[in-house]
């Protein structure tokens, strides 16, 4: 587990906002910067920069006292949400050395470096290598390594920040304060009343007596720093079942190298998908930027896919779709590729019977899917309901099940003969004025979009009762067909039954919700 | 070689839109037929335009009526009784043989393989329009189509955010060997030029029936092989005008849906107004 503290995160992340011109490092400079925020009542300092840092301010002093002291200093507010996107942000970039990364609030980040050290040449190599590119993006930081996340979290931020091999922990703990094992600052000051202030200090001490003073967080935390409890690991983003990647000697910009590399991490991922008889519902392709920018492009396939070809087709279009998003910079040192989603595939058989069919109408729905967005392109399916924008509704066509319902509505129409339905209905039901000549019958006429229409021929009434077994199920509608003096038919209805209406009350509202042909 | 090269210029020469090689669609009545030299022609684009914005959904009527147009004659679609000639719907457990609803219907109902030249097209249609049109005219809703005779499981409805990309999907929907129709509905805006000969292009190459639905009629240049202009008409007909015809004369027609039937019928019974002056200038003035 590596454990890296960003300790001057809000004044590194504004001096680089200064120095954005430059990717070196800020040169030092003699004003002091510090971030104050507002704890409680009083505007406290929340980060100091390494030359206020030297005058003697330290965070939590009053940001008047500091004042007071330097009044040179360059004091800023605090913005928590720049901070935590910068972290983010860095977060995304950590990728690189492996797929678990968590944030640890607010200026940490854990990494679950287990299994994939070796690819940097070891734990140390690894280490340096984090170490020098953060030193070059100009970031005061600290790292170390331990077995359990609690040791290193409290080496990375109180100890000697150093790699700690698993069964270390006891004697990497036991000169290190309380507070170093994320505990409440009560419970620290608690402690500090009776006597106990390093972790050594209460490791060997009996366990009831603690738990009943402090609660069972103290003994909790110090059980999963020393490893005795396991605590997990709460991952930023999901893992990908299956993973690709790719580093290069040097950068590569250009679109045909990154659909090249596309091919190559495709072929060896349908290598692993065949062998488990998946295949991929949902691809990731993340590009990692030589300046430490992260482009994540995801892509949707209406099948389980493993063809090295379609992948690429699918990136294809994705990459068309946001041709101007994609600024290689200086271009990508690394690519991956990875299987979000990925699901039962059955071998394929080739050339016989319908199966093309579909398949070439889902490689369609794909194509315009990843260049439109999944949610443009739908399908219609059925539903069991009686409640007309209930009872048929489009769902984007990658996600359509196998069955849209449509035999059993079939069956259902056959038996029961429905009055006859629009061909086209609006979204929402629109509200229009219309003048009735008996209160239960078909409007005379009535104004839809500002247009009068007079209804010279009308069918119905159809009624739909509303959904009564819910509390708010809406009321009754009484549909009506209408047809008006230009030929023009409507689907109408009539929210609410005047025999439900309560005394007093206002007349039922009118509604048209479609058009026939 | 001479004679290889002429037949290839010959064949770059000839205007796109106009192809016989795909064939035609009859529409099953003969007075358009005749007009339509035979049918309306695949492989090509036809501009259907609604006689204003209030007509549209008899447009997309008959836009429908048009992509439904069958292409082979035992298409099988699960949970539907063959109807019977003439009659409505009769007694439907009587019909319904029970295995067909382990019919497997993944996007389309396998298209049969047995009717030659009819069978290499598929069945899909998509619906392709801009992302606001569909919430400002209404939704293609599927128990409509249903009793329209139009299968819902054949449709894939499609938006798109801007008009470019809305001329690309549906090129790209025409090249889609399992699309026989392709309908793209087209609010507002003249259209691009090159990019309507290119979609007539793409029918062409591939045999599908390019169909441009638009809210209003236009009388810009355009490569379409037939352009209509539809308003509704009383008593549930459509007043269908065409006016323009690459193979024919152009006319004006009064049709009526028939559910039974599940295609367009010539309505005389109902002339809404005196008819309008046909342009027949294949005919003989007497």
């Amino acid at each position: 587990m590596l454990s890296l503290w960003l300790r001057r995160l809000s004044t590194d992340r504004i001096e680089r906002s200064r120095d954005s011109f430059l990717s070196l490092p800020p040169p030092g400079r003699d004003e002091a910067l510090v971030v104050y925020g507002k704890r409680g009542n009083a505007e406290l300092l929340v980060a100091v920069d390494e030359a206020a840092e030297r005058l003697g301010l330290s965070t939590g002093l009053a940001l008047a006292q500091a004042r007071a002291m330097h009044p040179a200093v360059e004091a800023i507010a605090e913005d928590a949400e720049a901070d935590a996107e910068l972290l983010e942000k860095i977060a995304d970039w950590c990728l690189r050395y492996t797929p678990l990364v968590a944030i640890d609030a607010p200026d940490g980040l854990l990494l679950d470096i287990t299994s994939c050290a070796h690819l940097y040449g070891g734990e140390e190599a690894l280490a340096a290598d984090l170490a020098g590119r953060l030193e070059r993006a100009g970031f005061a930081f600290s790292i170390a390594i331990a077995g359990t996340i609690g040791a290193a979290h409290a080496a990375a931020h109180c100890g000697e920040p150093d790699r700690y091999g698993c069964g270390e922990e006891c004697e990497l703990l036991a000169p290190l304060p309380l507070a170093a094992l994320r505990l409440p600052a009560d419970t620290v000051a608690a402690l500090a009343r009776v006597g106990l202030k390093r972790i050594g200090d209460i490791v060997d001490l009996p366990r009831s007596p603690l738990t009943a003073r402090f609660g069972a967080d103290l003994l909790r935390q110090l059980d999963r720093a020393l490893g005795a409890e396991h605590e997990p690991l709460n991952p930023r983003l999901p893992v990908a079942p299956y993973v690709a990647e790719q580093r290069f000697a040097e950068p590569i910009a250009r679109e045909e190298d990154v659909l090249a590399i596309i091919v190559r991490l495709a072929a060896r991922l349908q290598f692993a998908l065949e062998r488990r008889g998946d295949g991929a519902r949902r691809l990731e392709l993340t590009l990692f930027r030589t300046d430490g920018d992260v482009r994540r492009i995801a892509a949707g396939t209406s099948r389980p896919l493993r063809d090295p070809s379609q992948i690429r087709a699918l990136f294809v279009e994705r990459l068309t779709a946001l041709a101007d998003e994609l600024d290689p910079g200086f271009g990508f040192d690394m690519a991956r590729l990875s299987v979000l989603v990925a699901e039962p595939a059955p071998p394929e058989q080739i050339g016989i019977g319908g199966g093309e069919d579909a398949a070439d109408m889902d490689r369609l729905v794909d194509r315009l899917s990843a260049r439109l967005d999944a949610r443009r392109v739908r399908r219609l399916i059925a539903q069991d309901s009686h409640i007309p924008e209930i009872a048929a509704v489009s769902v984007p066509a990658q996600m359509t099940g196998t069955d849209p319902g449509w035999p059993v509505y079939r069956h259902y129409a056959a038996a029961a003969e429905p009055a006859p339905r629009p061909l086209r209905l609006l979204a929402r039901p629109e509200p229009i004025e219309a003048v009735a000549e008996v209160p239960d019958g078909p409007p005379l006429r009535f104004r839809w979009r500002r247009a009068l229409h007079e209804v010279i021929a009308a069918e119905g009434p159809e009624r739909i009762e509303g959904a009564w077994w819910r509390e708010h199920g809406g009321p009754a509608r009484d549909y009506f067909r209408v047809e008006d003096k230009a030929g023009l038919r409507f689907w109408l209805f009539r929210a609410g039954l005047y025999r439900d209406l309560a005394p007093g009350a206002s007349a039922p509202t009118w509604f048209l919700h479609g058009t026939f042909a | 070689m001479l004679k290889q090269l002429r037949q290839r210029l010959q064949a770059l020469q000839k205007p796109a839109g106009i192809e016989d090689g795909a064939g035609v669609l009859p529409l099953g009545i003969a007075a358009i037929d005749e007009a339509l030299g035979g049918g309306l022609a695949r492989g090509a684009l036809h501009e259907i335009a609604a006689a204003s914005e209030a007509h549209l959904a008899a447009a997309t009527g008959l836009a429908l009526g048009l992509a439904a147009l069958p292409r082979t004659n035992n298409t099988v679609i699960p949970g539907r009784p063959p109807k019977p000639e003439g009659r409505r719907r009769t007694n439907p457990e009587s019909i319904i043989p029970a295995a067909e609803y382990g019919f497997r219907v993944r996007g389309l109902t396998p298209a049969s393989r047995n009717d030659g030249e009819n069978a290499e097209r598929g069945e899909g249609i998509v619906w392709l329009a801009e992302d606001m049109a569909l919430s400002e005219s209404g939704a293609p809703y599927g128990p409509g189509l249903d009793a329209f005779g139009l299968a819902p499981e054949r449709l894939l409805t499609v938006c798109a955010a801007r008009p470019r990309d809305l001329l690309w999907a549906m090129e790209e929907a025409l090249r889609c060997r399992v699309v026989g129709a392709v309908i793209g509905e087209w609010r507002h805006g003249v259209i691009d030029m090159v990019a309507l000969r290119r979609l007539s292009l793409a029918a062409a190459e591939s045999g599908a029936l390019a169909l441009l639905l638009r809210a209003s009629p236009a009388d810009d240049a355009s490569p379409a092989a037939t352009r209509w202009i539809v308003g509704a008409a009383p008593h549930d007909c459509l007043a269908a005008q065409l006016v323009r015809n690459r193979r024919g004369p152009v006319s004006s027609w009064i049709l009526e849906w028939s559910d039974s039937d599940e295609r367009f019928l010539l309505a005389t019974h109902a002339q809404p107004v005196a008819a309008p002056a046909l342009d027949r200038p294949h005919r003989k003035v007497a």
